[in-house]
């Protein structure tokens, strides 16, 4: 066990809990995520303009298009990445 | 008593999720062992999924998913049926493969340090590092000399 590794790990969970103290209680639909206008938005207006009954693809391919475009982009920058690192040199 | 015990129940998830990510915190800082860091660094992005996910959800609600869409049965649209957040989840779907796009880079880098010093021992690594920084700043230097030589 190495005593600084758990000192930090400590502290940095009690502050994370402090931290925890304000957020809302679990389940609990009155917060203010998921009485935000735009999270009642999503759920009445997603099937009607995108067609879709699942409204996280309806919001991950339609309104979130160019985000999921990005993440395309990171997937094959990684892979672009491992490609590199693990092709035999030729010499 | 009650009350304390209430307030951590009303926020279990947060506890838990706290948890996780110390462990998978613990992992990385001080395990010794390149793989057990990079699972280190998964728990502890799992333990981010979970605390959205949890954030996301609603009692009694079910999952974001319509259910009189393309042929299904005809449910009427009723307002009393409570859907969970779909925003959090959302998020979780894109930082999940950004959390794979690191693994696998993070796997592809220990495979070529075990290659170059046949250990994934962090100090067995470092000393191989330091008797090896000698011949690393000669050929470093007589870069840089060719270089200038060559304008």
């Amino acid at each position: 066990m190495n005593k600084l590794a758990l000192f930090v790990v400590v502290i940095t969970g009690l502050m994370l809990i402090y931290a925890g103290q304000d957020l809302p209680p679990f389940g609990d639909p009155d917060t203010a995520m998921y009485q935000h206008n735009m999270t009642q938005y999503f759920i009445e207006n997603s099937e009607s303009e995108s067609g879709v009954s699942n409204i996280v693809t309806a919001l991950l391919a339609n309104y979130r298009g160019y985000d999921t475009l990005g993440e395309t982009t990171v997937i094959f920058t990684a892979g672009m990445a491992v490609m590199l690192l693990l092709r035999r040199r030729e010499r | 008593m009650t009350g304390i015990l209430d307030v951590v129940y009303a926020e279990y998830n947060y506890w838990i999720y706290v948890a996780l990510m110390m462990i998978g915190f613990y992992a990385m800082i001080a395990k010794k062992n390149l793989i057990k860091k990079v699972i280190g660094a998964n728990i502890f992005q799992t333990a981010i999924f979970l605390f959205y996910v949890s954030l996301a959800d609603i009692t009694g609600g079910t999952a974001p998913i319509l259910p009189h869409v393309h042929g299904g049965e005809h449910v009427e649209h009723a307002a009393d049926v409570i859907y969970t957040n779909p925003v959090p989840h959302c998020l979780i779907l894109t930082a999940i493969v950004v959390s794979v796009s690191t693994t696998a880079v993070a796997l592809a880098l220990i495979i070529r340090i075990y290659n170059e010093y046949g250990s994934l021992d962090e100090d067995v690594i470092l000393a191989a590092r330091k008797s090896l920084q000698p011949e690393f700043s000669e050929y470093a230097r007589q870069k840089s000399v060719d270089e200038v030589s060559r304008q």
